[in-house]
């Protein structure tokens, strides 16, 4: 590692301790003195170049879009301290180089665009239709990315007041077992995969569709996909159903349930991508993914359970922005800074250690100036993220600043993930940047100053402590990048320069303003003609479910709310006891 | 024009997660020397309410995800029926062109989308704020 980088962190030095095997240094002395003089002899003739376009050699300093110093050109002995026993093989601990050995060669990442608008008809027609593109998961099965609308993330029903203009917007309307099974019906419940993102109303989403299986015949410990838990986001955006420790505690009755009952289910996510779109840099991504995953595992662990039977199932969707070569290097980082982090909580189990990576390509950076240009975007995000070794991806569409995706704009975003899979060969060879000199160094460096930051939320009291110091770190990074665009210190193609008067007729998404009627009538419908005294029933147990839960029992919630979502409760009405028992704010 | 103290408040629903933005806008108002109110709402009755005790000159609302026409509805009966049409009020965010005719007819100044600037933002403030009555302090 050159003096011109930033130190290296205890980071890798701590690291040693988990480390399997032990490896002789990667290069003889004598070769890494040929290349220093090698250095020296290129500087000379960089210097002259500098100093040809007006630059003073000694001042030079270029930067990543985390702020961290990088060299004009790396050599050999900037890897030659980064030890190997950090870096290994693809598939082997700590995972800088990727989960697993064979990486792509066998299986490509899974498709997974985020699907979700209007009625659940309306998003089951694009999932059909996605499908039918060739949109695929692992093992030919299909992965469904479907996203509730904001109605139900605030757990809300559709005739709320507040869920006016709002129903099927950015999301589909789905508030009940019914929907549950317009959405569904005819698919076969064990050879999909559902992911459900939701932000507050995990657990009722989840309930809803365990009772439609069960309605089904399908057993639970068949079903595969996950749910989202992502109440730590209260920490970096305005939504705030549930205090930090009341959030945590739902992810905790979430984990214990599905470890019991759904071998399969992928329990919490970590959300670093809201972080980046919130404004957080990569490091910071990095820095507070792991802090909020590790103060979940460490609830689990408090609850009773073993780090190696709960953390296989928990993932990550993370962020694929404009810094190409950083945006790589943060994968590889927080790969090896999260199985590190477990290995030290107590985890053996190689797949309790895994960074599972669901990719959304960045949104923030897209633009709604010449729409077109988030196609050239996207596409360079997505393939950084194949490049890194990510396991699913969503990529945005490139009408993403202005509307939900046009289907011709969503083909467009799974055409850019077939082409970089089936025509790039990138997929050939597993991890196919470990080893350049500059990537291995930069992810050191990554790694290093999230591990920073991680360290400084763990002396905060861990990150259900410190919301503030989270948000405000990431606010100061937000503020910084739109000064600098302000400032054309930072390009925005189309925005800041190279702006064109001729405007690009897109077409724009229009979810049928019908929808909300529809919906609203549905579930007054569905008040009126269910079985009220089972509901009654279902509705006290769950609130003393609640009650039992807010006084600190595991266990007795999550049962009590899929018996309440098959009495035919709906979201608004499983979330108004939650928010009354454990949030704050009025109940529904 | 003028180079009083001028009084924003600014909101969101508490339903929506893009607030990168607004809340980018809040610390550029405060260092602009105007005094910033930011609330995360339910209902628009709710920024009324907020609006009259704290005796805002501006009321910015950012919308990324639709439901902004019934609130900037809401929002403007609820200041005509209080008498206080004199209070400005702006929208931002992600508002499809369709929808700014409409906004604008029902009272709404004006709607900046993506990509416009912190000062052509308190620009547009400081040109179109009412005069105050009396004095602020």
């Amino acid at each position: 590692m050159s003096a011109v980088l930033e130190p290296q962190g205890k980071g890798a030095a701590e690291g040693a301790a988990a480390a399997p095997a032990e490896y002789p240094p990667q290069f003889n002395p004598e070769f890494l003195e040929a290349t220093r003089r090698l250095e020296h002899e290129w500087r000379a003739k960089f210097d002259a170049v500098a100093r040809k376009f007006g630059v003073d050699p000694a001042a030079y300093q270029r930067r990543t879009d985390s702020g961290l110093p990088v060299k004009p050109a790396y050599f050999p002995h900037d890897v030659a301290n980064g030890r190997y026993d950090m870096l290994t093989a693809p598939g082997v601990y700590p995972f800088t180089r990727g989960l697993y050995p064979a990486q792509y060669q066998f299986m490509y990442w899974a498709n997974q665009p985020v699907i979700g608008y209007g009625l659940p008809e309306d998003t089951r027609k694009r999932m059909d239709y996605l499908e039918r593109q060739g949109m695929t998961g692992y093992f030919g099965n299909t992965f469904y990315n479907l996203v509730y609308d904001l109605v139900s993330h605030e757990g809300l029903d559709p005739d709320h007041p507040a869920a006016e203009g709002r129903v099927g917007q950015c999301g589909m309307a789905v508030y009940s077992v019914e929907d549950n099974a317009r959405l569904f019906d005819g698919l076969a419940l064990d050879r999909i995969n559902v992911i459900h993102i939701s932000y507050y109303e995990v657990l009722p989403v989840l309930a809803h569709y365990l009772a439609y299986a069960r309605r089904r015949g399908v057993p639970w410990s068949k079903l595969g996909g996950n749910s989202m838990s992502w109440y730590y986001q209260s920490a970096y955006v305005g939504m705030t159903c549930f205090p930090p420790k009341g959030g945590m505690d739902l992810a905790v009755e979430l984990v214990n349930f599905c470890t019991r009952e759904m071998p399969r289910w992928n329990t919490v996510n970590i959300f670093g991508y809201g972080m980046e779109e919130a404004g957080a840099t990569a490091v910071q991504e990095v820095a507070f993914s792991v802090a909020a995953g590790i103060d979940y595992a460490r609830a689990c662990v408090a609850s009773g359970l073993a780090p190696d039977r709960f953390l296989s199932r928990f993932g990550f969707q993370i962020s694929q922005s404009n810094d190409f070569f950083e945006e790589i290097c943060k994968i590889r980082a927080l790969r090896r800074l999260w199985a590190r982090k477990c290995h030290a909580l107590g985890a053996r189990d190689p797949k309790s250690m895994h960074v599972r990576i669901h990719t959304h390509t960045a949104g923030s950076v897209l633009t709604a100036q010449q729409p077109l240009n988030n196609l050239i975007r996207t596409t360079l995000h997505a393939f950084g993220a194949a490049l890194s070794g990510t396991q699913a991806m969503e990529v945005s569409s490139f009408d993403e600043a202005l509307a939900i995706p046009t289907e011709h704009a969503h083909t467009m975003a799974l055409r850019i993930q077939q082409i970089i899979q089936e025509e790039s060969g990138i997929t050939r060879v597993a991890d196919p940047l470990g080893g350049s000199y500059y990537v291995e160094a930069l992810t050191d460096q990554i790694e290093a100053a999230a591990e920073r930051i991680f360290d400084a939320v763990e002396a905060r009291g861990g990150y259900h402590k410190c919301h503030d110091f989270v948000r405000s770190s990431i606010e100061e990074s937000a503020a910084r990048w739109r000064d600098q665009v302000d400032a054309k210190e930072r390009i925005v193609v189309g925005m800041n320069k190279y702006e064109s008067a001729e405007v690009q007729d897109i077409e724009i998404f229009r979810v049928d303003p019908e929808s909300e009627r529809i919906a609203v009538e549905r579930v007054r419908g569905l008040r009126a003609r269910r079985d009220a005294k089972r509901w009654e029933a279902a509705m006290a147990a769950l609130d003393a479910a609640a009650g039992r839960f807010a006084g600190g029992e595991i266990g007795v919630l999550m049962p009590a709310m899929i018996e309440a979502a098959d009495a035919d409760a709906t979201t608004g009405e499983l979330m108004g006891v939650l928010k009354k028992r454990v949030g704050w704010g009025s109940p529904y | 024009m003028t180079d009083r103290i001028i009084r924003v408040l600014l909101g969101k629903t508490t339903m929506e997660c893009h607030d990168r933005g607004v809340r980018y806008l809040a610390t550029k108002l405060r260092d602009a020397g105007m005094e910033v109110v930011f609330i995360n709402f339910l209902e628009p009755r709710e920024i009324i309410d907020v609006a009259v005790d704290e005796d805002v000159d501006v009321i910015g609302i950012s919308s990324s995800v639709e439901g902004h026409i019934p609130v900037a509805r809401e929002v403007m009966r609820r200041l005509r029926e209080r008498a206080m049409e004199d209070v400005l009020v702006v929208f931002g965010g992600v508002i499809p062109e369709r929808d700014i005719g409409p906004m604008k007819e029902m009272g709404v100044r004006e709607v900046f989308g993506p990509g416009s600037s912190a000062e052509a933002f308190i620009g547009f403030l400081r040109a179109n704020v009412r005069e105050r009555h009396f004095a602020a302090e």
